[in-house]
Order: C-alpha cells, then structure tokens, then sequence
C-alpha cells in the first residue's frame, strides 16, 4: 500500500499546469508567470486591432471512485466492484472583439507561441462573421480586478488519502446491502477542482479555485415474479466545499435508510390520479425552482438566442417588474455569492465581481440573469455577473447562478404544511423530469412519495409524477416552511448552449406546499 | 490532428512508462469549428482544438485510471504513475476482464477532409442563405453549424493497436415569426460538409413556420401520429440503452421476461420492423472500434472491431448488447454498442403516409425526452416545431403542442406504416438513420403553451 505523503508528492509532479496553479500560501494576487502569459495574447490582441480580448487558463482536476455491490451472474454471490479514476485537464480560451462580433479559439498547448496563434485565430473568426452582423457588440462596464480567490475550504479533496474515500464508500454500499431484499447496492464519491486565471484587455488579472464535492448512495430492488424494479437514492447536497464536508454527510447512517425505503417501494402501491395537494422537500423542489424559474429568467432566453436549442421563455422582455408568476410567499434571488451554493466563485467569465439580485419579489418577475453583452439590450448599465464556460474549449455565456426561494416564516414547521392536507403527497429526492422550451409546462417523478391523508403523513405510493403549468403552479403554493428547514441541492451538468455546455448550480429552499397539482400515474 | 504515425509513437512511449501487466491507453485529437445565429445575427463562433488521452493500468485485477491531455513526456510518464498508484490502492475487480490480443480492424474510413478544413468561411454562405430567406418572410432565423473532424487510437500492451479519423457536420435552424407565435425547424447533419444546404435547410424551416400559425387547442389522448423522421429518431435511439443484456437478464429491462430471463427470440413488433447497427453505413462516420467495455461498451476492455449487429430482426428481439465481462459470463460472443443505429423503412414518402391516416396529428420533432420509467422504457417529453391535423388523408390545421408519456417500445409496437430513412439529428442525442412513422395510439397527456 501506498503512503499518503508519496501519492501527493508524485501527483503534484512538475507537469506546466501544477506549477501555474500551484497553492501560495498567503498571496492575493495572481501567478506572475500565468500573468505573463495573459498579458502575451492581450498584446497579440491590441496588435490585431481586437477592440475587446480576453483569455482564460484553466486546470480542471476530477477524481471520481464508486463502488458497486451486485449479484455474480449464476451464483448470486456479492461482488464488489470498485472504479477509481483520477484525471484532469489543461488548456487555455481566448475570446475577442474585432469589427464588432465575437471570436473565439481554444487550445491545449498552453505557451506563448501557440496563446499569439489562437489570437489570431480568434480574430480571423470574428473579422468572417463580422460580414453577418448588423450591429456591432455592446459591453457593459466593469471595474478592474486584480485579485486571487478561493472556495472557502479546510481540506482539499485531492489531498486526502484514496484509502479513507475507499473505506467510507465500501462501508456505505454494504450497510445498503445488508438488507437481504436489496438487488444492488453502489456509492461514489466525486471531487472537481477548476484552477481558472482570467485575463482581460479591460486590465483585470484574476486567479480563483473552485472546488466541488458530490456523493451518492444508491438501492436498487428487484421483484422478477411480479417484473418490478424500483430503486431508491441518498443524494446529499452537493456543495462548493472541501473534504470537511463529507463526514457531514452522514453516507452510512442514510445508507441504512434507503435499504429499507427501497423494499418500501418496491411493494408501494400506485397513485390514484387527480388533483392533490403536495408537499415538496428541498432534495425535490430544487430541481422545480431550476426548470421553472431559473431558466425561464435567463435574459438570452428571453431575447432569442437560444432559440434553436434550450428554447426561448414566457418571460418576455415586456414582463420584467410587474408580472405575476407566483404567490405573495415566493421570494426568489439570483446568487454568486452564497455558501457552499455550486455556482458561488468569486469573479464570472466576463470578469464581473459575485453578485447576488432578486429574480422574483412576492410573486413579481423583477430582474433577469446578465452578462456583458446583455445587459445593454434591455437598457441595464451593468452585468449580474452570470458569464460562464464549461471548458477552456468553451465559448463562455450566459449561465444560471444559484437561484434560490426565501423560507418562510420562522415558527412554520413540516408539521404545518402536513397537517393542512387532506388529500396529498409529499415527495423527496428528484426523479424524472421534462419542461417545454418555453417553460410553461411541466413534469416532474420523484425519488420517493408518502401519501398524506386527513393531515398524516402515511406509506409509501409508487408511480408518482405531477404535471402542472409554471404560473399555476406557484401561484398555488400557499406556504413554506422557516429558516431551519432551508437546505440547497442542485447539479453538476444542467444543459445549455450549442455546442452544448454544462454548469453547476444550487437551488436552495424550504418545504414548501402547492395545492391542487394535477397527479398522473406513470408505468 | 495526430497522424497515424504520430498516435502510434505516442502510444509506444506511454506504453513504455508502464510497469503493470496491462496498460490500456486511447487518445483522440480534434478539431471543431462553429457559428451561432439568433435574432437574424451571429452570435458567439469558434475554433477549438481538443487532445485528450485515458490511461488504465491493470495489475492481478487492481486497476486505476486517468485522463489528461498535457502529452509532454514529464505529463504522460506522471500519468502512467498516478494510474499505477491507484490500482495498488485499489481493491481488485472481479468483473475485470484480460486484456484484448492484437485485433484486425478494419481499414475503410468515412472521412471527408472537405469536412476537416472547412472554416467560417466556408460556413458563413449557408447561414446568410437562412439568415435572409427569414428577413425576406419577415421572420426570425437562429440556429448553430458545425463541423467535427476527429482522429483516434487505441493501443495496449499485448500490442493491440488502432487508428481512425472521423468527420462530421450539422446544420440547424428554427425561424419563429417576430411576435413568437409561430415556430419551424430544419436540419441536415452530414459527414461530407458539401453537401449540406443552407437554402434548403432554410427553406423546411420557414415554410413550417408559415405552416403553423394560430394552431387550435386539441384535447390530450390517444392519436394516431405520423412522425416525421427526426421524430422518430427521437424515441428511437433512446432504445439503444435499453438493448443491454444484463439489464434485460437482471429483471430491470423492457427485455426482462417477467419470472426471469430475456425476451431475445420473440416477436414483439410487427414484421416490418427490422433495428441494426451499422458504423460503416456511408451516411455516418465511424471508428473502427465499438465497445466490448462495461460502461456502455467504453472504458477499460473496450476496442473491439466495429461490426454491423441486427438488434431486432422483422418485429423479432435478435441479439442484446453483451460487453466482454457480461459475455463470458453468459457465454456469448461479446458485441459492440448499440449506436449508429438504423430503423428500417420502406420506399413510401412522407405525403404517402400522411394520405394513408383518417385522422391524427403530424409531428415535426420532440424535445425534453426523459426517462420516466427504465422498467417499461417509458419516457415523456412535448412536441416542438410544428403538430398539425391530418384529416381525411390531408394535413389541415396547426395543432398545439402536447406532452406526452408513451414507452418508444410500445411505440414500435403500434407502428402500422414506414417510410424512406434517412439520417437526423433532432435537439437532444446523437441522432440515427430513421424513417416517417406511422403509429397508432401515441399517448398525449396534457397541451403546452409553448411555442
């Protein structure tokens, strides 16, 4: 077995991308070296007569180990199968402006040589497309920064030992498996660092580390007689945090409650169709709050241009500042800023300062998601700070920030909201889920639903989704719980753009109830 | 782009830092170029140049790998390390396969370098072409070209090794009218970017656009729906997923006989319905290899040659998909994945299957297909683009959009009529060779506003 000081020691080998990124402790400035390279494609940039230029460096780290507990084929014996990977990525993106339209190259061979290339690439793509444009690019201002930021953490992911994450993980998938009714069983464990510099011709220089941490435990149960197959998961929150954040989240306590709830499911029965009162956990209103309302308030929706895509939006421009979408309770903000929310950092990809802005006040649409090239079409004098690209291959744009919804009042409990329901579900974790590309109507599974009848919450239902009308369904929600109840869940990979890119964001919330959302019974 | 030269000599050398037993490396270079319309205007384009390289080393069963795209020899020897040190932390697999012997692949490539050196230039003429045939219906045009060349290879330390190039291109466009209520879609995706037609592209588009103006509001139901083939395509290449045999044999498939076992051998679609995988068709571009690896025929122990496989064969499950370690378990021949897929038509145009429907609703694309139930492979999603009424053998009025929940499986099964495939991309997945479709009892479950 390996010693955990000889793993770091040899993973932080002296490849281009360690040193560029390598940690120092104390320093708020930027790698002088990752500076000289930014300040290489800025002068390319001038020399070409780009009027805007920008240049991006990243490093992406990824670990990911799982292990998977399954019958041998024939002999019905437990395997354990584990997967472990640990990878990465490195390269650089430039954007420029020139003859008013955008251009973008990316490449993998970061030095100066090939940063003056991709330059002039970028501007040669922008000089042809500029025959297609009829008015030129407007960006917003923005101060200039020159700083160094990090997520706020107390262990990095990368640096603890693969034996303890293999340990934990093992333990979590056989305490699912001790449950003799379980089919399989698996755990993972997911860790992602961006090490990103960001340099622009407006004179900012910008170094920052994001770092997320993703966990997962899964059942799986099989009936062949009666040809079921129902599973059951512990997502917990997914979070911008270090390692500090994995033993708070409690992977084998959860492990021994989802073995029981997954044979639950298994033999629950199915929902009776029709309108019923629901009651949604954070762990499944998150992704409601993201289909309905966060991406229905993207401004590049709202305008068109993702209209050959992800879809455009009801929110019409037109809308904005006094559009009803949901009840006097729902109070929704767009944040960059919040803690341990998947989308906080501390600068966007358009070099703007973390901001945090309401989207919806009592119900009333307020303010869209910018960046730079936005902000002007609807007459705003600054970005909201929600630029972002996938890759450094990627060309950044407008993506969600965390979107999240204000608690309610601080005595209203989960009790309050089961109690006023005669007739109801409560649903928690997320499951299937579809919306139109104009985000009116919905529909959305579960990962577990409990039938509430005259006030109590009762067993376990199966085939459950609700289908429902955005405005409709907000405006039914008639109270959410306080304070204490607020949790943020969210994704790693929420889809947008072409060539399609992903982006990490976080949806916090209370329990909240919607009244009369039509139930259907799925397969 | 690495030459075949070039991967092999950057293989050795990875292969050189390697002190297991068994060492798998694949590495692919690319290049893409891009442009993006909204609003009758360019919007964001690009030029990215891509390398990526995946290490798996194997000892006794312990395995760990890597990815990293640095291939300066510090970079690539670090690697090779980091993935060795894992698989000694590693507890061993015991669904580990041995590594593959030296495989024959085949030499045959669909590659069109007229694909590989096209730029905005040569792009820009198409996208004008939908930029102003939209502005000349007074409408609004966006939509997004591409084009990918790619080449690849895989080698290990039995001295397996292969190589391939690959091209592709796809041009979309959806024209709206400026007020929003009204919507049309086109697209052509090809491997030879020359043959692809801005005009025509635009053309689809905006008269679907003129077509679908004030639509009526239907109630949701059972219909009769002639799918056009990105449709079809849709639904279809969802089933992909669904063709794996150990799914199927573990009681969680659509493939799963109810007390165990599979269905493979019994005819649950009509006679006409015939599914296959074919990487050499001319309409796609392919590697030479296709799986054989656990996670959807990928990863370590993948690279078997590609092959042609009939999935279901006239309305008869023929074969599942079997990665290596699932096969010798079973003690079948391994096969590739699922992809590249084909659903057999029959010579019929669109217009033919249309007149041959009394009554139901002609689909131009779905959009937001999820899975709703893996079980019974019932997914839902809306129609998008463009559903009009067909009554009495004629198209007639626009219809709102709806959602829908139906099982592609059951699809097939109502399926009553085809017509000629051809190749589509819709808005979600890798698209496939698919024909118009008409199917009886397609289940809509509620209207969408959208547009």
């Amino acid at each position: 077995m390996l010693s955990r000081r000889a793993f770091v020691q040899s993973s932080a080998a002296a490849a281009l991308a360690t040193r560029l990124f390598a940690s120092r402790e104390g320093s708020t400035k930027p790698n002088p070296e990752l500076e000289n390279l930014g300040a290489a494609a800025l002068r390319e940039a001038k020399k070409l007569n780009a009027s805007y230029a920008d240049i991006r460096i990243i490093r992406y780290r990824r670990q990911f180990l799982t292990v998977r507990l399954n019958p041998e084929r024939g002999t019905g014996k437990t395997l354990e199968v584990p997967v472990i990977n640990d990878g990465g990525s490195f390269g650089f993106g430039v954007r420029v402006i020139a003859g008013g339209a955008w251009g973008f190259a990316a490449s993998p061979r970061v030095n100066q040589e090939e940063i003056a290339r991709m330059i002039g690439e970028a501007v040669d793509v922008a000089r042809a497309n500029a025959a297609l444009k009829s008015k030129p690019l407007e960006l917003a201002p923005v101060p200039v920064y020159r700083e160094r930021w990090q997520t706020p953490h107390e262990r990095d992911p990368f640096a603890v030992p693969i034996e303890e994450k293999l340990e934990l993980i093992r333990s979590a998938a056989a305490e699912v498996k001790k449950q003799k009714g379980v089919f399989s069983s698996a755990c993972n464990l997911a860790f992602r660092s961006e090490d990103k510099y960001f340099a622009s011709s407006v004179g900012s220089s910008i170094q920052q580390l994001n770092l997320q941490t993703y966990a997962v435990v899964n059942a799986t149960a099989v009936d062949f007689k009666r040809g079921l197959s129902k599973s059951r998961r512990y997502q917990p929150q997914q979070v911008t945090a270090g390692y500090e954040y994995v033993p708070v989240m409690n992977l084998v306590e959860n492990a021994q409650r989802i073995r029981e709830e997954v044979i639950e499911h298994l033999n629950a029965p199915p929902v009776t169709p029709g309108k019923k009162d629901l009651v949604l956990m954070p762990s499944h209103l998150w992704l409601t709050i993201h289909e309905s309302i966060g991406h229905s308030t993207e401004l590049d929706r709202a305008l068109g241009f993702e209209a050959n895509f992800a879809g455009t939006s009801f929110l019409t421009t037109e809308k904005m500042g006094h559009y009803r979408v949901g009840s006097d309770l729902m109070n929704i903000w767009g944040d960059r800023t919040n803690d341990r929310g998947l989308a906080t950092t501390g600068y966007d990809d358009d070099g703007v300062k973390a901001t945090k802005f309401p989207i919806i006040e009592k119900g009333i649409f307020k303010h869209y998601q910018t960046i730079r090239d936005q902000a002007p079409l609807i007459g705003e004098k600054e970005s909201r700070g929600c630029c972002y690209a996938d890759n450094w291959s990627s060309v950044p744009f407008q993506r969600m920030p965390n979107v999240w919804l204000e608690p309610g009042k601080q005595e209203t409990n989960l009790d309050d909201l089961i109690s006023g329901v005669d007739d109801g579900i409560l649903i928690d974790g997320d499951g299937s889920f579809s919306i139109d590309q104009q985000r009116y109507n919905f529909q959305f599974g579960g990962d577990a639903f409990w039938e509430i009848k005259h006030g109590k919450k009762q067993g376990m239902l199966s085939r459950v989704a609700y289908q429902s009308r955005t405005t409709d369904f907000w405006q039914s929600c008639d109270l959410i719980a306080g304070p204490s109840y607020w949790q943020q869940w969210g994704a790693p990979n929420d889809g947008k753009g072409e060539p399609e890119q992903i982006n990490s964001v976080s949806h916090g919330c209370s329990p909240a109830r919607f009244r009369q959302v039509n139930v259907i019974q799925t397969d | 782009m690495l030459t075949q030269e070039e991967a092999r000599k950057l293989t050795e050398k990875v292969l050189s830092f390697s002190t297991f037993p068994e060492c798998d490396v694949s590495v692919s270079s690319s290049e893409s170029a891009f442009i993006r319309f909204a609003l009758n205007d360019v919007t964001t384009s690009g030029f990215a140049v891509e390398q990526s390289m995946s290490i798996s080393s194997v000892r006794d069963g312990h395995a760990g790998s890597t990815n990293v795209d640095e291939f300066d020899d510090n970079s690539l020897r670090e690697a090779v390390q980091r993935t060795e040190r894992l698989a000694m932390i590693a507890p061993p697999s015991p669904e580990h396969m041995p590594p593959l012997e030296k495989q024959n692949y085949a030499t045959a490539e669909n590659y069109a370098a007229d694909t590989a050196a096209a730029r905005n230039r040569a792009m820009i003429p198409h996208i004008r072409a939908i930029i102003d045939g939209a502005r000349q219906n007074n409408l609004v045009a966006a939509g997004f070209f591409e084009r990918t060349a790619q080449t690849a290879a895989i080698a290990n330390k039995q001295g397996n090794f292969g190589y391939g190039r690959t091209t592709d291109a796809n041009l979309s466009a959806t024209i709206r009218n400026s007020a929003g209520s009204s919507s049309g879609w086109a697209s052509h995706p090809a491997v030879e970017i020359s043959t692809i037609d801005g005009a025509a592209v635009a053309h689809t588009a905006i008269e679907k656009c003129l077509r679908w103006k004030e639509p009526r509001r239907l109630d949701p139901g059972k219909y009769t729906v002639v799918l056009e083939p990105t449709a079809t395509g849709d639904l279809i290449q969802l089933m992909g997923f669904g063709m794996q045999a150990r799914a199927a044999e573990e009681g969680r498939s659509f493939l799963s006989k109810p007390g165990g076992g599979t269905l493979v051998g019994e005819k649950l679609f009509p006679e006409f319905i015939t599914l296959r995988s074919d990487p050499f068709n001319k309409l796609y571009s392919a590697l030479p290899w296709g799986g054989g690896g656990g996670f959807f025929g990928g990863g370590a122990g993948s690279g078997l040659p590609a092959e042609p496989i009939t999935w279901i064969e006239n309305g008869v499950v023929k074969n599942l998909f079997y990665d290596r370690y699932w096969a010798a378990k079973a003690g079948k021949q391994p096969t590739a994945f699922p992809n590249h897929l084909i659903l057999e038509g029959s010579n019929k145009s669109l217009a033919d299957l249309i007149a041959s429907v009394d009554r139901g609703l002609l689909v131009t694309r779905f959009w937001y297909i999820r899975i709703v139930n893996p079980k019974t492979a019932q997914v839902t999603g809306l129609t998008r683009d463009g559903v009009f009424l067909i009554e009495q053998g004629k198209v007639t009025s626009p219809v709102m959009n709806f959602r829908f929940n139906q099982s592609p499986v059951e699809m097939l099964k109502n399926t009553v009529a085809m017509g000629q495939p051809i190749r589509v991309r819709g808005g979600e997945g890798q698209g496939m060779i698919a024909p118009p479709i008409v199917v009886h009892d397609f289940s809509f479950t509620s209207i969408s506003d959208a547009v």
